[in-house]
């Protein structure tokens, strides 16, 4: 038997304070390593159901039209959903992901913790942020390969679908942190799913053209942030868009903005969880 | 001070308070479990009642949009007049599902099941209980959305009785499936997965969308199968009297199903079955 030298405890001194630069990056890692853990943990209910519910409406889409010339903007029906189905999964998760992170933590009487991590408020959005467009980056891949057997071929601009749908999560995700601050019960956050969350998704253009709206509700539908995304998502797997690709990039980015600038005061402040 | 009401006091504490006596069927813990149920989902009606008849109307519009004129159903009927029906169907089978289940589900978790159980009621007037919630919930939210509908799009009601029949009936399927799956589940988890893999599916591949008579053959068959679509098309039929199978063999269905469910729960209930350990 070699003698082996015990690994000696250093007793000498107090543990000292872990010190870190500008940003906490190991802080800010562990966070995030936190929400994407809890997302894909009940990965039945993230992933899995929402790549069925993917295949059913492409299913029920594809029995219900029996005329092989059903065409939507000029190219086959099924061709021209199949985009809005990976936006609607994509945007979904982003909705759920910080929103019932947050209302969980706080129904848990948890959620006050997060001002005693050594993370600043902008650390804490960055941290839900990436956690939400990681998220809806595998989903949204996962449920395109799901949707191949309906042909949906390799897509047509890489680079512009993964940043629309990067910055469409991004959009959604920090909507769905200030509304996850402001609910203070499940109730609070279903209804804002329901009445606001939902409508901008299904009206956005992920099942129709814009081009079937009377012109007066085209001109409404332009006014929708989603569309921009939605329509950004289709170029970039069909190179269909019926928006100004630059244009669609910049009102995302835009709206990207307000709501970073909006979630970032919130965690500032304490909004409903320091007071 | 009244003499007369302090000997009453006197004499009302000197004797135990008796027994209440009840005949065949226990109807005060009946309804007392009813209200409960129905006060249960009213609490939260924005989550209950309002978003499922948003959701419903949203996806009217949607699938109106996109389908109107890319599909052939019935030949005069209108594909807007078609889709209504099966969407108002979709969400009374939801709705009631979730009612009953996650009523049981929750008692579960939270350990407060024993209250259902303990008070002198037998399994029949237990389910009935739940069932009379559950198709309030169901009923509610269907007639809400077909009241809505009715004044956006206005459709015909060909035979109000076909309504009401396969409105209850499905209903009350749904019910009894929501109560097996309630006692039946162990965690959240569980629950999540049979109304994503089963109740999800089976709705959607009903026939709301299409009609099953336009299908090839062996789809046509696998649609048969699935008992939603005698719900769905017999709910259908009521409103523009046309139907994919004989009304009577959906009525004979979902009466048969129904009485299986029943005594399947009530074979739970009897046994204590993953309640009572």
């Amino acid at each position: 038997m070699n003698a082996r030298v015990p690994h000696e405890p250093v007793l000498g001194g107090a543990p000292s304070a872990r010190r870190f630069g500008a940003v906490n990056w190991r802080g800010l890692a562990t966070f995030f390593l936190r929400e994407m853990q809890r997302g894909f943990k009940i990965w039945k209910i993230t992933l899995a159901a929402p790549a069925i519910r993917a295949l059913l409406f492409a299913s029920v889409f594809g029995l219900a039209i029996d005329r092989p010339d059903a065409m939507m903007a000029g190219m086959p029906f099924l061709e021209f959903l199949v985009p809005g189905l990976v936006a609607v999964v994509a945007l979904e998760r982003a909705f759920e992901s910080s929103s019932f992170s947050i209302v969980y933590d706080k129904t848990e009487g948890i959620f006050a913790d997060l001002s005693m991590l050594p993370l600043t408020p902008g650390e804490i959005v960055l941290g839900y942020a990436a956690a939400t467009v990681a998220g809806s980056l595998v989903v949204a891949a996962v449920v395109w390969a799901a949707l191949l057997v309906f042909g949906s071929g390799l897509p047509h601009a890489p680079l512009s679908l993964l940043f629309f749908i990067s910055v469409g999560s991004l959009m959604v995700g920090l909507f769905s942190q200030i509304s996850g601050l402001w609910s203070r019960k499940w109730d609070y956050i279903i209804s804002v799913q329901t009445f606001i969350f939902m409508p901008f998704v299904f009206l956005s253009g992920v099942f129709f053209s814009l081009g079937e709206l009377s012109e007066d509700a085209r001109a409404i539908a332009h006014l929708n942030p989603v569309f921009y995304v939605v329509d950004g998502i289709r170029y970039g797997l069909t190179g269909y868009g019926e928006a100004d690709l630059y244009l669609a990039a910049a009102v995302s980015l835009g709206v990207v903005a307000v709501l970073w600038i909006g979630a970032y005061r919130l965690f500032a402040i304490g909004y409903r969880f320091k007071s | 001070m009244n003499e007369k009401a302090a000997a009453d006091g006197a004499a009302r504490l000197a004797t135990p308070p008796s027994v209440r006596r009840f005949g065949l069927v226990n109807w005060r813990g009946v309804w007392t479990l009813y209200q409960r149920e129905v006060k249960r989902f009213l609490k939260v009606f924005t989550q209950t009642i309002c978003a499922p008849i948003i959701t419903t109307l949203l996806f009217y519009t949607i699938f109106s949009i996109a389908l109107h004129d890319r599909v052939r159903v019935v030949s005069d009927v209108p594909f807007v007049v078609f889709l209504a029906p099966g969407l108002i169907m979709m969400a009374i089978l939801q709705n009631s599902f979730q009612n009953c289940s996650s009523s049981i589900m929750v008692a579960k978790v939270q350990g407060n099941i024993v209250d259902v159980l303990m008070p002198p009621m037998s399994p029949l007037e237990l389910i009935c209980g739940y069932l009379g919630g559950g198709v309030t919930r169901g009923i509610l939210v269907g007639s809400v959305t077909t009241i809505v509908m009715t004044v956006v799009a206005g459709f015909p009601f060909h035979d109000v009785g076909a309504i009401l029949y396969f409105g209850i009936a499905a209903s009350a399927m749904l019910c009894l499936l929501g109560m097996i799956g309630g006692i039946w589940a162990e965690k959240f988890d569980h629950m999540a997965a049979i109304t994503n893999f089963v109740i999800v599916p089976l709705s959607f591949l009903s026939g709301t969308f299409y009609s099953i008579g336009r299908l090839p053959e062996l789809w046509q068959t696998i649609a048969h199968l699935n008992p939603f679509f005698y719900a769905i098309d017999g709910f259908r039929y009521g409103f523009i009297g046309q139907a994919d199978s004989p009304i009577w063999l959906g009525m004979l269905v979902l009466a048969g199903i129904d009485v299986v469910l029943f005594l399947i729960v009530h074979r739970m209930l009897v046994t204590g079955y993953k309640l009572k350990s």
